[in-house]
């Protein structure tokens, strides 16, 4: 019995390895692995596997991060968690100093913020140059272009055939939209309450 | 631009972002729609007249989704938003950013397996030198060719693309019964690669036109080719679209099994 035990567990290790070596590690042109592709490697019980490697991450300030192609679902059927994407991202967040290290400059981080605030409340979809009328109140107009450009490349925006500007897979993987809203709002309270 | 069109035009911008969905005057857009009904003449105006229906439905469903929006714990009101972002500085906004900002983490790693695959390659890779060899290039005399001539020559095939496509569905039908369905490398796979590719490029077409279905299990990463007892072609308009898969090296796996 104990033996069987043991191998269970041998099995179970490996399948964590296996989830380590899928998630951390770039297969695609694109980042993360699908919900499928991980029960083609893991087995029926790929979830239960994410569940244990998210909390052997913990420590390490990392953690599995789950995202459905409809940003909406709140209860997602097997289905869609089959559809997901799944990366790993930080548990915790980055100081402007570790931003820096990483190759951000304050702008480039405060005009991103901007970008994703302003398509969010815009209902997720706002046209490029109403973007850029907003980031040149502050940033210089040759900037915003590359920004906006750079932003794009990188996947945390996307633009269609008619200069609409959306949040793409890497905002959704990356930026807790929730959060970032509220503490814009909530700053704005405070700035206003003070003066 | 007719009244019409205008309104059109108007619908639309809700659909790019570049006016709110409450923005539109449902009441003032149907009434436009209905003074001109009773002036449609063609085709066309019945066209146009279908067109700003659909466009003011999707206003609609844009404005219900504005309403559920409204209704999540992520709505805000857009201008105070727009306000709050206008009053904070650069710095103030990057902190923001960063106490909601979780990047991903990748890796990039070289293995010994990967150095030796790539190791094995570079030795099959054929020398610059040999592959880009300047061809040989003959000045030819131009002539005239009859159609039947070119055909005799293999420039046009023997029938017409549809009667290509019709008797590749009977051969389909043939070998598995009416309805029948084939593992998508038994079908296409052939003694040549040439002709595996030929196959492939067939079924294309075949799926695309009606004549044949595909499905894919995403589980097993395979395709199977479904027969279609009655099938809907219309060369016009492609249903499905199917890419040509046809890797040199899974034939020559398939062709050993």
């Amino acid at each position: 019995m104990a033996q069987r035990m043991s191998k269970a567990q041998q099995q179970y290790q490996r399948k964590l390895k296996d989830a380590v070596h899928l998630l951390f590690f770039t297969h695609h042109k694109l980042p993360g692995v699908r919900g499928w592709e991980l029960r083609k490697e893991l087995g029926s019980d790929w979830q239960n596997v994410l569940e244990v490697l998210d909390k052997q991450l913990q420590p390490l300030d990392l953690q599995v991060t789950q995202v459905l192609d409809d940003p909406d679902i709140i209860d997602p059927t097997n289905a869609q968690l089959q559809d997901a994407r799944y990366y790993i991202t930080m548990r915790g967040t980055v100081t402007q100093k570790t931003a820096k290290t990483i190759g951000w400059r304050i702008d480039d981080i405060a005009g991103l913020a901007v970008s994703v605030a302003y398509i969010i409340s815009k209902q997720g979809k706002s046209p490029r140059q109403d973007v850029e009328r907003v980031l040149e109140e502050k940033l210089p107009g040759w900037r915003v272009k590359i920004n906006i450009d750079r932003y794009i490349n990188q996947g945390y925006l996307g633009e269609d055939e008619q200069g609409i500007l959306f949040l793409d897979w890497r905002s959704r993987a990356e930026i807790d939209s929730k959060k970032l809203v509220d503490l814009v709002v909530s700053y704005g309270k405070r700035e206003q309450e003070s003066a | 631009m007719s009244e019409l069109e205008s309104v059109i035009g108007l619908c639309r911008m809700v659909q790019s972002g570049k006016i709110e969905p409450f923005d539109i005057d449902f009441d003032y857009v149907m009434s436009v729609i209905q003074k001109h009904y009773p002036d449609i003449k063609n085709p066309r105006d019945f066209c146009m007249d279908a067109e700003a229906l659909k466009e003011l439905s999707l206003v609609l469903e844009r404005q219900n989704q504005w309403i559920e929006h409204k209704s999540t714990t992520l709505y805000k009101d857009p201008f105070m938003l727009s306000q709050s972002l206008m009053a904070l500085d650069i710095g103030a906004i990057a902190d923001i950013f960063l106490r909601s900002w979780h990047p991903l983490v990748e890796m990039e790693q070289m293995s010994a397996a990967t150095l030796a695959a790539s190791l094995s390659y570079w030795g099959d890779l054929v020398p610059f030198a040999e592959r880009w060899q300047d061809s040989e290039v003959e000045e030819r005399e131009t002539g005239i060719a009859t159609r039947d001539e070119a055909r005799q020559l293999g420039y046009l095939p023997e029938e017409g693309f549809t009667d290509i496509i019709e008797a590749f569905w009977r051969e389909l039908g043939e070998r598995v019964g009416p309805g029948g369905s084939i593992e998508y490398w038994d079908w296409i796979g052939a003694d040549t690669y040439e002709q595996t590719v030929y196959r492939a490029y067939l079924t294309v077409f075949m799926v695309g036109y009606g004549y044949a279905n595909a499905t894919w299990n995403r589980m097993m990463d395979e395709y199977t080719i479904i027969h279609k007892e009655t099938p809907e072609p219309n060369p016009e308009e492609a249903k499905i679209s199917l890419s040509v898969l046809v890797d040199y090296e899974e034939w020559k796996l398939w062709r050993n099994e």
